[in-house]
């Protein structure tokens, strides 16, 4: 009898692990939902245990895109910390109607690490809080109807769909930070051609997420 | 003010990517300030930068980083009042963007003339890779005719000129490739204020040439 448990568990870990990758790639618009509600308790409750799912989805999948990006890994972890850190604070401004919790935590850690750089970059004095807010908040799907951002079904689809090429692209510039000029001279691709690769993958991109042509 | 001329896709990306040079950065965060369209898109492509990495397996902390973390958020309420959002519009401020490069009100600018009814202003060092300028020019003047190694984004902030390409009022943006030579005639009426960031030295030519290069040491 006591083998059981460990022979059960030795097989289930790997259906565990499908059923997290189904949950994440096939019902990301359950995710938003559930998500929204997390912070809401987060805004209305200062609730911890909430918060601290937050931090255990979003915190290592920060992790990754600032290590993918180039960061030392101390710094990374500094900058994801930093992050967390505003989303509790701000719980507040977080509208689950106007974008995705996952985008609004993209948005604030990729200012972050903007921010990051113009310091080490330029000697020009930042004003640090109100620009950075305003930039976190303001840029949302708002035209459009409030499910349109849930939509990541259709998301997640238009990416599985891209052509090669196109997908190659779109991560170097999202998962690497490559600027056109830089993917041109890595790939051997004229700059002309690296825009309007780009150009054609967020059209069919934006259709994934409902956002016309 | 309604803009009518938009930001390419591609610039958009690299804004939601974080790749932009740092001048261009701020001529895209200035034209979003004053366009609803743009806004809704650069929405959109962070959504798709968003679904990118949350599709990635996460990077696990460090040991003790989630109590180190859990630990801070007693200090940093949720509960913490938001600040207030700036109330209505004041006509003498820059785009939030940009006050950091150029100062706060157009008011204090303090423009440099460099041709007869031509002004510039430098922003701030904004890195080896691109440089950021604002550009006054008086009504109905031709400006100097240039042309771009590689890319221009200029946002008109005040007045209106023509070029080749059509009209650009308050709030459009030109978003240029490379081997696009122009000669953009202001709008009669007030002086144009436009910003342009470019990521190789602009390259003038006509009489205002040597008067430029000079003061813009390009």
């Amino acid at each position: 009898m006591s083998k059981l448990p460990a022979t059960a568990a030795t097989k289930v870990t790997p259906l565990h692990g499908a059923s997290r990758m189904s949950r994440s790639l096939a019902q990301p618009a359950l995710d938003a939902t559930y998500w929204s509600g997390q912070m809401s308790r987060v805004a209305v409750y200062a609730d911890v245990d909430c918060f601290m799912r937050v931090y255990d989805h979003f915190a290592p999948r920060l992790n990754r895109y600032l290590l993918g990006l180039g960061l030392p890994p101390a710094q990374a972890e500094d900058l994801v910390q930093e992050a967390m850190l505003r989303v509790w604070r701000r719980a507040q401004s977080f509208d689950g109607n106007r974008a995705s919790l996952g985008t609004w935590v993209f948005r604030i850690a990729r200012n972050l690490h903007i921010d990051a750089l113009r310091r080490a970059s330029t000697s020009s004095a930042w004003p640090d809080d109100d620009i950075e807010q305003l930039h976190d908040d303001e840029f949302d799907v708002s035209g459009s109807a409030p499910e349109a951002f849930t939509d990541h079904v259709g998301l997640g689809r238009a990416i599985d769909a891209l052509p090669a090429s196109q997908a190659r692209l779109i991560r170097m510039s999202y998962l690497e930070s490559k600027s056109h000029s830089e993917i041109a001279a890595e790939l051997g691709m004229p700059l002309g051609s690296v825009k309007s690769t780009l150009r054609r993958a967020f059209a069919k991109l934006r259709r994934g997420l409902g956002g016309g042509a | 003010m309604t803009p009518v001329r938009h930001l390419d896709p591609a610039t958009l990306i690299g804004y939601s990517s974080g790749a932009l040079p740092l001048a261009f950065a701020a001529v895209v965060a200035s034209h979003l300030e004053l366009c609803a369209t743009c806004r809704a898109r650069v929405g959109e492509a962070d959504a798709i930068g968003a679904r990118l990495i949350e599709q990635q397996e996460g990077a696990p902390l460090s040991a003790g980083a989630r109590e180190a973390l859990q630990a801070r958020l007693s200090e940093a309420s949720a509960l913490a009042p938001q600040p207030a959002r700036s109330g209505r519009p004041d006509p003498d401020l820059l785009p939030t963007a940009l006050q950091p490069w150029f100062g706060e009100r157009y008011s204090t600018l303090r423009w440099r003339a460099v041709a007869p009814g031509v002004q510039i202003l430098r922003g701030g060092d904004t890195g080896p890779d691109a440089r950021l300028l604002m550009l006054r020019t008086a009504p109905g003047r031709r400006m100097p005719l240039h042309s771009h190694g590689n890319n221009e984004l200029t946002l008109v902030l005040r007045g209106a000129y023509d070029d080749v390409l059509g009209h650009f009022g308050p709030g459009d943006v030109a978003d240029l490739d490379a081997d696009i030579e122009h000669q953009p005639v202001t709008s009669p009426g007030v002086p144009c204020i436009s910003v342009a960031a470019s990521d190789a030295p602009m390259r003038f030519s006509g009489w205002m040439a040597r008067a430029m290069q000079a003061v813009l040491r390009l």
